[in-house]
């Protein structure tokens, strides 16, 4: 603590405007006295690598609510980690919560920063290479790699095409059509290829199919996507004043999805991204609402994702059990809109989608339709449908 | 404390820098050999520093001090182009459409990155060179899909002079020091799983009193809170209507009845109408039914609202009277806020008209066609109106008599932020890079 003597003492050294000085001083004093013992004990820098190790654990475990949280000051203690401890700390991303994640990188950020040249890029290099580490700990090395020596970090990426971190898988397939780019054609359509098989974003498979497709290879990017493109459509019911969305009509009443479609209209999708249009299939008309059901095959049982797109309100049903609802309307359309995991049997499942029209009246808000697929959590299209002759595969 | 203090000592605070080294000097000598000398000096430092940076001019949030998109007095460049009058130019990691703050000798500015845009930055350059002071990276834990011409990184951060907060489109809320260090993150997406919205939110935070309002108005789980700023905990939380809204909230001081003292207040717009909430505790204190715009948030002189509701409305805040004092449809705006100064009011509509009326009684005084489309709002500077198209072309219109265009400035790019002025240097953000235009 300040003694009166010293305190005077600097007071009277201060030739200049008092208030805020003088308020900077009375801070200095009152955060030593009440606060900096313990702020000073939460940032303390780790004295092992184990230690340090079990700061990182816990930052990984905050979560995104707990406001102002002793993490700040342990991001504080790892921020000052010697270099070799950087790469054992990453590992406490595999338990980390989405904002233990940022606290981490938070962290191991500063820490890096303060490391300069002296981040050990080979160390580094090795840990973004062993694909079972946490996503985001091999791309936030990545990026630090990356950032030193961009060769090094270049050349990771040609085994990486088949990485789970589909930001590094995303680099390694642009890479690698980059690389072709003046290779004669033989070679660029093996690289398409093997890309179209690894790419897992929309924005990056549809030029490889396009590509591919003037370039003799039959395709279409509904089909390389998995949307489920065969359903059959039921007659619409009311949704007067959105009423519609929260009523379980006779389809969502029956039990194991055992909906009966007879009547229901037959529809395969010929749109570019798997969509079906309700508004032809149903009834252009505002206010309605409508069910679409689908027989899809899956390769194993077990957990997939449903992802669905549409501009309405939508619940999607998997063989009677209800996977989600999102009760917004035209507020945006987009593919993989709404992602959420259901399970699957080996072989056929249904498939049932409650899509909503409401009564808004601007013309962008006169669309009524949904895309479906069903994939792995990378993204890889699962589910495949029989052809549809007649629609009887939809039943 | 009233909004116009918030940044005290701003003239009369001027620390001569020498002779606070010297200080220093002797300050270190005669602590040394106390146990937490090193701690002192931080709070020291940090507390000096905060004294220097509030008397620098800053753009510490959205259109500005207070979010009136007014820089009156800083007297701009009038012309520039990507080879002339430009002080700097800095490509940004990421996409974005919030505005660059200014505060001390740091311009911040965030941007989102990766295929699926979940990367989220923030970036504080230093002002007078553009070089990169620091930058932090998290990953957003709610949606990040929005429209093409919006962006996840839409909403403007906003400082105290102490710290930023940044929000983005998913509904992830970050406080960072002035060092880049983070304070406290809110997943508010993650505490209301249906909040936000695929068109992207855009609300920037207001910093008001120590308090950060956000504004998460949509369809799902629409609310605004106010937020320790310190703590980084809830003071309020309200529900909303479940509506989709753009436009921010705006820090407003309410006289209090019967007493000179004031209340700070923060003034939430969506389409159903106006409500003030006292900032602290987010109490109502007023509000105001009519169909408001959903993107242009409205402007201020003291109590009166210049609101965006069919043209223009002017309604006095905290008081008794419901309607109108005067509607204006010659005042028109699309998607460019407001702006309200003196005795002018001025919007842009869709046609990118640029119309100037009488505050008090709305009548035009008058109109010059620009080129539009406009995503970014016009601020006043000195004694001239700035406005940004999207396609990167600056008018510099005159703000005395009939409005004239004095100059058009051409950068290239995807302009959708609204300008910061400081010092009478012009930063305009594209989607990818920053620009800081030379002072006259």
């Amino acid at each position: 603590m300040l003694s009166k003597t010293r305190r005077t003492h600097l007071q009277s050294t201060m030739n200049v405007p008092r208030l805020p000085v003088l308020t900077a001083v009375a801070l200095a004093v009152a955060c030593d006295v009440l606060f900096v013992p313990a702020s000073r004990a939460e940032s303390m820098p780790p004295q092992s690598v184990r230690e340090a190790v079990a700061i990182c654990y816990e930052l990984a475990h905050a979560t995104g609510s707990d406001g102002q949280s002793p993490y700040a000051a342990k991001t504080d203690s790892i921020s000052s980690l010697p270099a070799a401890w950087v790469v054992p700390c990453l590992s406490a991303f595999v338990s980390a919560t989405p904002a233990g994640a940022n606290w981490l990188a938070s962290g191991l950020d500063r820490a890096v920063d303060r490391l300069g040249d002296a981040v050990p890029v080979n160390a580094l290099a090795l840990f973004v290479g062993d694909a079972t580490h946490a996503t985001r700990a091999r791309s936030l090395a990545f990026g630090w790699i990356k950032a030193r020596d961009g060769a090094r970090a270049a050349a990771l990426l040609d085994s990486m095409l088949d990485d789970p971190a589909l930001d590094l898988r995303r680099a390694a397939v642009e890479k690698l059509l980059v690389s072709v780019a003046q290779a004669n054609e033989t070679t660029q359509r093996d690289a398409y290829r093997r890309g179209l098989a690894s790419a897992r974003d929309v924005d990056q498979i549809e030029p490889i199919v396009e590509w591919l497709s003037e370039h003799g290879e039959r395709m279409d990017v509904a089909t390389v996507l998995g949307f489920v493109r065969n359903w059959r459509v039921s007659e619409a019911f009311d949704n007067a004043k959105g009423v519609g969305f929260a009523k379980a009509y006779l389809p969502e009443t029956k039990e194991g999805g055992a909906v009966h479609t007879t009547g229901w209209k037959a529809i395969e999708s010929a749109d570019k991204h798997g969509g079906i249009d309700l508004n032809a299939a149903v009834e252009l008309k505002k206010g309605i609402l409508a069910y679409a059901v689908a027989t899809v095959q899956m390769p194993h049982a077990g957990p997939a994702e449903v992802r669905i797109g549409s501009p309405c309100a939508v619940a999607v049903w998997v063989n009677g059990t209800p996977v989600m609802s999102h009760e917004i309307y035209h507020a945006s359309e987009a593919i993989d809109q709404y992602v959420a995991t259901a399970d699957f049997h080996n072989g056929a499942n249904t498939v049932m989608v409650k899509c909503c029209q409401n009564e808004q009246t601007e013309p962008w808000a006169v669309d009524w339709k949904f895309q479906l697929r069903i994939c792995d959590a990378l993204g890889k299209p699962l589910a495949t449908q029989k052809k549809n002759a007649g629609g009887s595969d939809a039943e | 404390m009233p909004l116009e203090n918030r940044w005290p000592h701003r003239k009369k605070m001027r620390v001569d820098p020498m002779r606070s080294k010297k200080i220093m000097r002797r300050r270190k000598r005669s602590f040394t050999s106390t146990r937490h000398a090193s701690i002192r000096w931080i709070v020291f430092a940090s507390v000096a520093s905060i004294a220097w940076t509030a008397a620098a001019a800053d753009w510490p949030e959205f259109r500005g001090s207070l979010g009136r998109g007014v820089a009156q007095g800083d007297a701009i460049r009038m012309r520039w182009s990507e080879s002339d009058g430009i002080a700097w130019k800095a490509e940004l990691p990421g996409r974005g459409a919030s505005s660059p703050i200014v505060v001390g000798d740091l311009v911040v500015v965030t941007a989102s990155s990766g295929a699926r845009q979940d990367r989220l930055h923030i970036l504080a350059l230093d002002k007078g060179t553009g070089h990169i002071r620091w930058h932090r990276t998290f990953w957003a834990a709610g949606r990040t899909l929005c429209h093409p011409t919006s962006a996840v990184a839409a909403g403007t951060p906003a400082s105290d002079g102490t710290r930023i907060v940044a929000i983005y489109s998913s509904c992830d809320l970050f406080a960072v020091d002035m060092a880049g260090r983070l304070l406290w993150q809110r997943n508010l997406a993650v505490e209301h799983p249906r909040s936000g919205n695929d068109v992207g939110m855009a609300a920037s935070p207001r910093i008001i009193d120590g308090t950060v309002v956000v504004q998460i108005d949509c369809q799902g789980d629409a609310f605004a809170a106010g937020i320790d700023a310190v703590t980084g905990e809830d003071r309020w939380s309200v529900s909303r209507e479940k509506i989709a809204s753009w436009s921010s909230p705006l820090a407003m001081s309410v006289p209090q009845r019967g007493s000179r003292e004031k209340t700070e207040c923060v003034l939430l717009q969506n389409p159903s109408g106006l409500e003030l909430r006292q900032a602290a505790d987010g109490q109502l204190v007023w509000s105001w039914k009519g169909a408001c715009e959903s993107i242009p948030m409205a402007a201020a002189i003291g109590n009166r609202l210049y609101v965006p509701h069919d043209g223009i409305a002017a309604v006095t805040a905290a008081t008794g009277d419901t309607k109108p004092a005067w509607r204006s449809t010659k005042l028109s705006c699309g998607i460019a806020s407001p702006l309200a100064w003196g005795d002018w009011v001025a919007c842009i509509n869709r046609a990118g008209v640029l119309s100037i009326g009488n505050a008090s009684d709305g009548l035009l005084r008058g109109q010059v066609r620009l080129t539009g489309p406009f995503w970014a709002s016009p601020i006043v500077a000195g004694t001239t109106i700035l406005a940004v198209n999207q396609s990167g072309k600056a008018f510099v219109v005159s703000t005395d008599g009939e409005p004239t265009i004095l100059a058009e400035n051409q950068l290239p790019g995807t302009f959708t932020a609204t300008p910061a002025v400081a010092d009478g240097s012009v930063y305009l953000r594209s989607e990818t890079a920053l620009w800081k235009v030379s002072p006259p």
